[in-house]
């Protein structure tokens, strides 16, 4: 029994150790095939990278530029900078020329008012355009220039009026001398030159009354057209200038001064000259100077009547960061030579003081004229009255080129037709 | 340790202050063989002297460097400058000068045009005449 129960436990181990034998095999078969399907889908992972890798290759290949590519970039770069280079020496001359290779620059000024009176018309009120002033001096050369400013104007019938107010052609030998023929404004004084019929760079809302330019009431020869010498040459501490000129004599038309800008049928002239002294480091910023011309005046009341008019006069002009102090003063000596009477004699000034303050600069000016008015040279003159006028004004510079002024102004008319009155205006003026 | 510091600090500022004044030295320099006298440079640049003997003299501005310059050659602010041309260009038919950016910009310029002075913020190595230091 005990025999049967060691066969049968062998039997059973025998089984046992078939079966887990068995197991074993198949669970070693199994594990080769997994092993099997992991190496092909590993062969396959590689071949599909290879595959990928390829591609790239491809790709990359695609991208990057032949040799042929590469050269040609490489010339457009060079032809780039090249032309950058040759743009901004264009750019460059044209800016050392003021802008002549690429056209002619154009500047202007322009203003627009609003007041009880319009500046320059007394009898009109309210809100008015002043100006549009073009200005043009392109540069021809290194010593040929050239100005134009033509200027739009609306006169009291509202109409617009076109009008050349200097058209110079010069040429300048040097700093000391430079020759100017045309139109151009008369050299006398300080303001007729040192401002223009732009707004925007005189301090003041309008230039003083007797100095208004022709056509607006002014009294004084403001443009001239004939030749012109100008220059300065410095000294140990200032400078000197000077300006000599010759041109034709006016006329009176139609009760204003007419420069004759088309020329004269007769040989009447205006000559004259000013001269100046500049301060330099001890006064900086003031001139000094006198001026004087003498012009043969015809009109349009008298065929052949000529007046000769004298004028001489001494002014100052301080300029500085912070003030802007001016002062004319003029005597006429003025002769009908026609019949031979004894001179008249006239005068006319002004003083003005502004101060440079950091907001806004105040200005007072007073102006004076007494004008004799058995002179023919005033009498023919619609505006040729005697006056005197106090102002009060205030400019704000908004920015560089345009600024805001306020004026009030007591004006009276001391003779002709006697009148007073107040003027209070604003004006805002701009240039480009 | 605190001198060390303190020493430390006080080079650091020093260094600074040094590098401000660098900062702001101005040389004026002309294109080359162009010997215009310092005394020169602001009837230069205002436009009242154009010629130096016979060369036609070209100012340029470097509005980088232009607050010193105004500063401390022409005396004068931004406003008057602009407001002295606006009225120099208008009386006498002369442009300003050409306007730069930066130094480069106003170096490459005197460099290649005849008869041009300007201003600069540092020293230039070569290829222009240094007319002065401010």
């Amino acid at each position: 029994m005990r025999r049967q129960w060691r066969i049968a436990a062998a039997w059973t181990l025998c089984a046992i150790g078939t079966q887990c034998m068995a197991a074993t095999a198949v669970a070693a078969e199994s594990q080769d095939d997994r092993v099997t399907a992991l190496e092909e889908k590993l062969n396959r992972s590689l071949k599909l990278i290879e595959q990928l890798a390829a591609r790239v290759r491809e790709l990359e290949a695609q991208r990057a530029p032949t040799p042929a590519v590469a050269e040609s970039s490489q010339q457009s770069q060079q032809r780039l900078e090249s032309v950058e280079q040759q743009l901004t020496q264009l750019v460059d001359a044209s800016a050392a020329r003021g802008g002549g290779g690429t056209g002619v620059p154009l500047h202007g000024f322009a203003d627009v008012g609003i007041g009880n009176h319009t500046a320059d018309e007394p009898g009109l009120k309210g809100a008015n355009v002043g100006a549009l002033d073009i200005f043009l001096n392109p540069q021809l050369g290194e010593h040929t220039r050239s100005l134009f400013e033509l200027t739009f104007e609306v006169d009291e019938e509202g109409q617009v009026a076109p009008d050349l107010e200097r058209a110079q052609l010069g040429y300048q030998f040097s700093d000391a001398a430079t020759v100017w023929i045309g139109r151009f404004h008369t050299p006398f004084g300080y303001y007729n030159t040192a401002f223009h019929h732009g707004q925007e760079i005189a301090t003041s809302l309008r230039r003083p009354r007797f100095l208004l330019f022709e056509d607006q009431g002014g009294v004084m020869p403001n443009h001239t057209v004939g030749a012109w010498l100008t220059g300065a040459e410095r000294l140990a501490d200032g400078k000197v200038t000077y300006d000599l000129f010759l041109g034709n004599g006016q006329a009176i038309s139609g009760g204003s001064i007419d420069p004759r800008s088309g020329g004269v049928s007769h040989g009447s002239t205006i000559y004259g000259g000013n001269f100046g002294y500049v301060f330099g480091e001890t006064l900086n910023g003031l001139k000094l100077g006198v001026s004087a011309f003498r012009s043969r005046i015809s009109d349009d009341e008298q065929m052949g009547r000529i007046t000769q008019v004298d004028n001489a006069g001494v002014y100052f002009a301080y300029d500085t960061d912070r003030f802007e102090y001016l002062g004319e003063y003029y005597r006429f000596n003025d002769r009908n030579l026609a019949d031979g009477s004894p001179a008249h004699r006239s005068n006319a000034g002004f003083l003005q003081l502004g101060w440079r303050l950091p907001l806004a600069t105040p200005y007072v000016r007073y102006e004076r004229a007494a004008l004799d008015q058995s002179d023919n040279y005033f009498a023919l003159q619609t505006s040729g009255v005697s006056y005197y006028r106090a102002a009060l004004g205030l400019r704000f510079d908004l920015d560089v080129k345009s600024a805001l002024k306020f004026e009030i102004a007591r004006t009276k008319n001391t003779d002709r037709l006697i009148d007073q009155w107040t003027d209070a205006m604003l004006d805002y003026a701009i240039r480009f | 340790m605190q001198r060390i510091f303190a020493l430390w600090t006080f080079s650091l500022l020093l260094t600074g202050i040094s590098s401000a004044t660098v900062a702001d030295d101005l040389y004026l320099a002309c294109h080359e063989g162009v010997l215009l006298p310092t005394a020169d440079v602001r009837d230069v640049f205002l436009g009242e002297k154009q010629f130096l003997n016979t060369i036609r003299l070209v100012p340029v501005d470097n509005v980088a460097a232009q607050p010193a310059f105004l500063e401390k050659v022409l005396k004068m602010n931004g406003m008057k400058y602009a407001t002295t041309w606006a009225k120099k260009s208008f009386r006498d038919g002369i442009n300003p000068p050409a306007v730069m950016a930066n130094d480069d910009a106003a170096l490459e310029f005197i460099r290649r045009t005849p008869g041009s002075c300007g201003y600069l913020g540092v020293e230039p190595l070569s290829g222009v005449t240094v007319i002065g230091k401010f």
